[in-house]
């Protein structure tokens, strides 16, 4: 579960959703069609241009926030829940069957025609897809200002070790090269992810396809923790060092690198862009690079097999179980290539996940992460904690990542062994 | 014997007295138990999940036991059962300043008038929107944050003020923002109805300086001072929402409070009630002992007519005329704090007015981006619905609760209950009034949620209303029992009807109605925690809010403009009656 949307998993949700149900059903005119989703804010106002341009004059579509709680939109009672549901984490397609309708025909001609195939074990069920990818989100992406890198006659790493050499030459200059928002653990995860994708994506597959993943039985998840931990320990690598990190979110580090210029690079998803670009001093230096194959470090080797790693999210359209025809319909056009280009046009951030959406409205740092996507380096993995339960959330990795980043954070690298012993011990008792 | 009148005659016949002589009894009557039943109804929404929470607790997978209590054991529990601990010292400690501020402003003519808005309107605002303000201007950069911007341009470098360990300040600061006036105001009504005489006497015996102030005020304040601590202990031991809104992600286990303790336990077990009820149980506990602990300084004049007490209190010696230097003395004191006080308001308005792009770059100061464009993109989070349905809210739970309270209080004070019985549900309304909502937040979400009648305005008025009427009753009941019985002789002689009696004595009691009408008000549209517990969605207004606040540093804009918005009906309705709510609240604990 564990995603920007879930930094308070919890109790609220369902209640808001009812009485925003309600409104909907009482301020609508005439016939409507609810759509929950997870999204609020700029987002939430970019997908209401979505639904505006995709109603008929028969209906209405009206988008409802339920935040964190998008689980909760399907098991409410009946009479309540929403005729579409945008879910964040494909994964819950499968476990939430009984509550959803198959697709209309027509939508999904065959499993690889317009998605891609990773989409198919998660999607379909006896032959019949359950759900239609709406966004995609790349999760392996290093945000950075092209004019820092320009003034040290700096490059993009494509490896890891060019990486470290990459931090350690900025530090020299006076330059700080990250920033880290790890008051949202989902920043962490999603870094932590890329390390181990990137160092064996045989174990990263495992763990999700795992019924009960034990990450502590894992040498691999060691072998991560020992070069994120590196990374972390280099002196002045973090903006506002430890301290300064747990206190910033994902937009303070957002800010923290285009806005107040402290720092060079961020890891963050596609999606920061919409972020990117309020906060952006100047627009003309927001770059991206990948984020670089991992091939080891001075005390860790990796075999070069790995390749980069390539970490996507997803919200999947799902219809709830007995439909009404309007519903269907909305589907059926929110499947359409074109229906997301009024996001892509006004707010950005978006990468669509059908594969003959127009790309000629991206951003040139979006064009690059969807052409990532469409051809991918290596296998597509989609996103570990979100599959992982409670032990990928706030008691869980989170919390592990956030002291282990206390711990060994600019401390030097001498102590990160001993740290990641810790962090091993943490999780084991966690796993139980 | 006879009399007649023309055709009339009238004869009067005795007759012999057979048997022995019995002792006359009254009439019973069923009229006081009837006028209970609307308090029995509205607690029980209370009442009923309360009782279920304490089964829930003991009932473990292996029938009944002390079980769930094993939770206690857990390293969290007792570290944010510490940190209640540590809120209940610094409440006390606010208690005592509270007290100071008081003594100071007495000492010092002309200058209560002018700081006591100031100290007083806090008290009125959300704690999320104080939290909010404290965050805001304890940002951790230097371009945005106050405190950091000055430290860093003093120093060179700054504190991460939201970071580890220094976080406490920030909460700290909060909370004495919100509490010091309340506390301070009660004791200068206390102060000022000490009788002018006494004070002349004890000066006469050349008793001054701290002698003075044991012998004299301490004693005489006793029962206020425990309406205070009460007060402030309880908020303690409840706080909730503060730590949320104010501590960073990886700091909130650090900064765990039982409450919250309470929410994340839920939260890991969602199927399993008993360990969060054993937890409940525990929090209700600690409220209840200092509840009991505290009332029994109450319990005297709360409980006993006090024929002059109504009137001393409502005509309080006036303080003399300063003289000018006085006058002067106290300005210097008073602008100054009063400017301080009133800062993170300030800070909240200034930093509404910047844009939400501005706001989420630079601090209150900049002079880029000044516009509305904040309250516009607050306004687009659904601000003026939500306002709406929380002022319908607040409104039908306070009517709930003022009729209600009234026929409960007279009951209580001179409806004829069978003694027993009255100081049965005096005790019960006493520990009632300090439960914490963990204690029933569980059962009724769940009612609500199978009825689907969470997100109901009117459920959610009507869990408010339950949970106002303790505090509202006692209240009422110290003032309808400081009237003077002459005013309701016909009535108590059953010359009158109680319809009669209780428009009578409400009438003599209007500021305590007020009080308890503002009170409850005010307390309903800040609420966070009861209905962010039951029905998962927080009050419209603070919902609202609490969604903004969700990346908070970047939306301080919105944040800010929400705040401000959501705080100009409770602060103006508080500020316009806060003397009458101050005559009200001190009712029967004058001196």
């Amino acid at each position: 579960m564990p995603d920007r949307r879930t930094f308070l998993t919890g109790l609220a949700g369902a209640g808001v959703a009812a009485s925003l149900a309600g409104c909907a059903g009482s301020f609508g005119v005439g016939r409507t069609v609810t759509v929950a989703v997870t999204w609020s804010g700029a987002e939430l106002n970019a997908f209401r241009k979505v639904l505006r341009g995709l109603e008929t004059r028969h209906y209405q579509a009206v988008p409802i926030p339920y935040g964190d709680d998008i689980d909760t939109a399907l098991g409410s009672s009946r009479s309540r829940r929403p005729d579409v549901v945008m879910l964040p984490q494909p994964g819950l397609v499968a476990k939430n069957r009984d509550s959803l309708a198959p697709l209309p025909d027509g939508i999904w001609r065959s499993p690889e025609a317009q998605y891609d195939k990773v989409w198919e074990s998660l999607l379909f069920h006896d032959g019949q897809p359950y759900g239609v990818p709406f966004k995609i989100t790349h999760k392996s992406v290093v945000w950075y200002r092209k004019s820092v890198f320009g003034k040290h006659g700096l490059t993009p790493p494509t490896k890891w070790t060019e990486w470290l050499e990459l931090n350690r030459r900025l530090v020299r200059c006076g330059e700080t090269p990250l920033a880290l928002g790890a008051a949202d653990g989902w920043m962490l995860t999603d870094f932590f992810e890329n390390v181990l994708v990137g160092c064996s994506p045989g174990s990263y597959k495992a763990l999700t396809d795992r019924n009960r993943p034990r990450l502590a039985d894992d040498p691999m998840v060691g072998k991560a923790l020992r070069l994120l931990g590196r990374m972390w320990a280099e002196p002045d690598a973090l903006a506002g060092g430890v301290n300064g990190s747990l206190v910033q979110q994902f937009t303070d580090a957002v800010v923290e690198v285009f806005g107040h210029g402290r720092a060079a690079m961020v890891v963050a998803p596609d999606f920061a862009e919409v972020e990117v670009l309020r906060f952006a001093a100047d627009p003309g230096d927001i770059r991206v690079f990948p984020f670089p194959a991992v091939d080891g470090d001075d005390q860790d080797s990796v075999p070069a097999s790995a390749g980069r790693p390539l970490i996507v999210g997803g919200d999947v359209a799902v219809l709830s179980a007995d439909p009404t025809e309007d519903a269907r319909d909305l589907v059926s056009r929110l499947a359409g290539p074109s229906a997301p280009l009024p996001w892509i046009r006004k707010a950005g951030g978006f990468l669509a996940a059908h594969r003959d959406t127009p790309t000629g409205d991206y951003s040139n740092e979006l064009r690059k992460l969807n052409c990532d996507i469409t051809k991918p380096p290596g296998e597509i993995q989609f996103d570990l904690s979100d599959q992982l339960g409670p032990i990928g959330g706030r008691t869980g990795l989170w919390r592990v990542l956030q002291d282990f980043l206390v711990r060994v954070g600019g401390q030097g690298s001498g102590g990160v062994p001993h740290e990641v012993d810790e962090a091993m011990k943490q999780l084991r008792e966690l796993e139980g | 014997m006879a009399l007649s009148a023309g055709e009339l005659r009238i004869e009067v016949v005795g007759r012999e007295i057979v048997g022995r002589p019995v002792p006359g009894r009254a009439r019973r009557s069923y009229g006081p138990y009837l006028r209970g039943v609307p308090a029995l109804v509205l607690m029980s929404v209370v009442l009923v999940p309360a009782g279920l929470t304490v089964r829930a607790a003991f009932h473990t997978p292996e029938g009944y036991g002390l079980g769930n209590f094993v939770v206690l054991g857990d390293h969290a529990a007792l570290h944010a059962v510490l940190n209640s601990l540590i809120w209940v010292a610094v409440a006390l400690v606010l208690v005592v300043l509270g007290f100071a501020v008081a003594l100071a402003s007495r000492r010092t003519p002309g200058l209560w008038r002018v700081l006591s808005p100031f100290l007083v309107f806090p008290f009125a605002v959300a704690v999320l929107v104080s939290g909010a303000a404290f965050r805001i201007i304890f940002d951790p950069t230097p371009e945005r944050g106050t405190v950091t911007a000055i430290a860093t341009a003093l120093t060179g470098d700054s504190p991460v003020w939201l970071g580890p360990g220094l976080f406490w300040l920030v909460q700290v600061s909060a909370f004495a923002w919100t509490w010091l006036g309340y506390a301070a105001s009660l004791f200068r009504a206390g102060l000022g109805a000490i009788p002018d005489d006494l004070g002349r006497a004890v000066e006469a015996e050349n008793v001054r300086g701290w002698r003075r102030l044991l012998a004299v005020e301490v004693p005489l304040l006793r029962t206020i001072t425990g309406v205070v601590t009460l007060t402030l202990v309880v908020a303690a031991v409840r706080l909730f929402d503060l730590v949320l809104i104010v501590v960073p992600g990886p700091m909130q286990d650090d900064a765990d409070v039982l409450a919250l303790n309470w929410w994340h336990t839920t939260n890991a077990s969602p199927d399993d009630a008993g360990p969060p009820a054993a937890l409940a149980l525990v929090l209700f506990a600690i409220v209840a002992v200092v509840a009991v602990v505290g009332v029994r300084g109450l319990r005297r004049p709360w409980a006993m007519p006090d024929r002059g007490g109504l009137d001393r209190a409502a005509t309080a010696i006036p303080d003399p005329a300063p003289v000018p230097a006085q006058r002067r003395r106290g300005l210097a004191i008073a602008v100054p704090m009063g400017l301080l006080w009133a800062f993170p308001a300030l800070v909240l308005v200034a930093t509404a007015l910047h844009s939400p792009l501005a706001a989420g770059l630079r601090g209150w100061w900049g002079r880029a981006g000044i516009g509305f464009d904040s309250f516009g993109a607050a306004s687009n989070a659904g601000l003026w619905r939500a306002l709406l349905t929380t002022a319908l809210i607040a409104a039908t739970a306070t009517m709930l609760v003022l009729a209600v309270g009234v026929i409960t209080a007279h009951l209580l004070a001179w409806g004829g209950l069978p003694t027993w019985l009255g100081r049965a549900a005096m005790t019960a309304f006493v520990i009632l009034a300090v439960t914490p909502v963990q204690m029933y937040a569980g059962p009724l979400r769940q009612v609500f949620t199978d009825t689907g009648l969470g997100g109901s305005p009117l459920s959610l008025a009507v869990v408010h209303a339950a949970a106002g009427l303790p505090f509202a009753v006692l209240l009422l009941r110290a003032a309808f029992a400081a009237v003077p019985p002459s005013l309701i002789a016909e009535a108590v002689h059953g010359q009158a009807g109680q319809g009669w009696a209780i428009a009578r004595v409400s009438r003599a009691c209007r500021p305590a109605l007020v009080a308890v009408a503002v009170l409850e008000f005010v307390l309903v549209w800040n609420d966070f925690i009861v209905g962010f517990l039951i029905n998962g969605a927080g009050s419209p207004l603070s919902l609202v809010l609490w969604g903004e606040a969700r990346q908070f540093a970047t939306s301080a804009g919105p944040v800010a403009a929400a705040a401000v918005v959501s705080s100009v009906v409770p602060v103006v309705l508080l500020l316009a009656t806060w003397p009458t709510v101050v005559r009200g609240l001190t009712v029967g604990t004058a001196p």
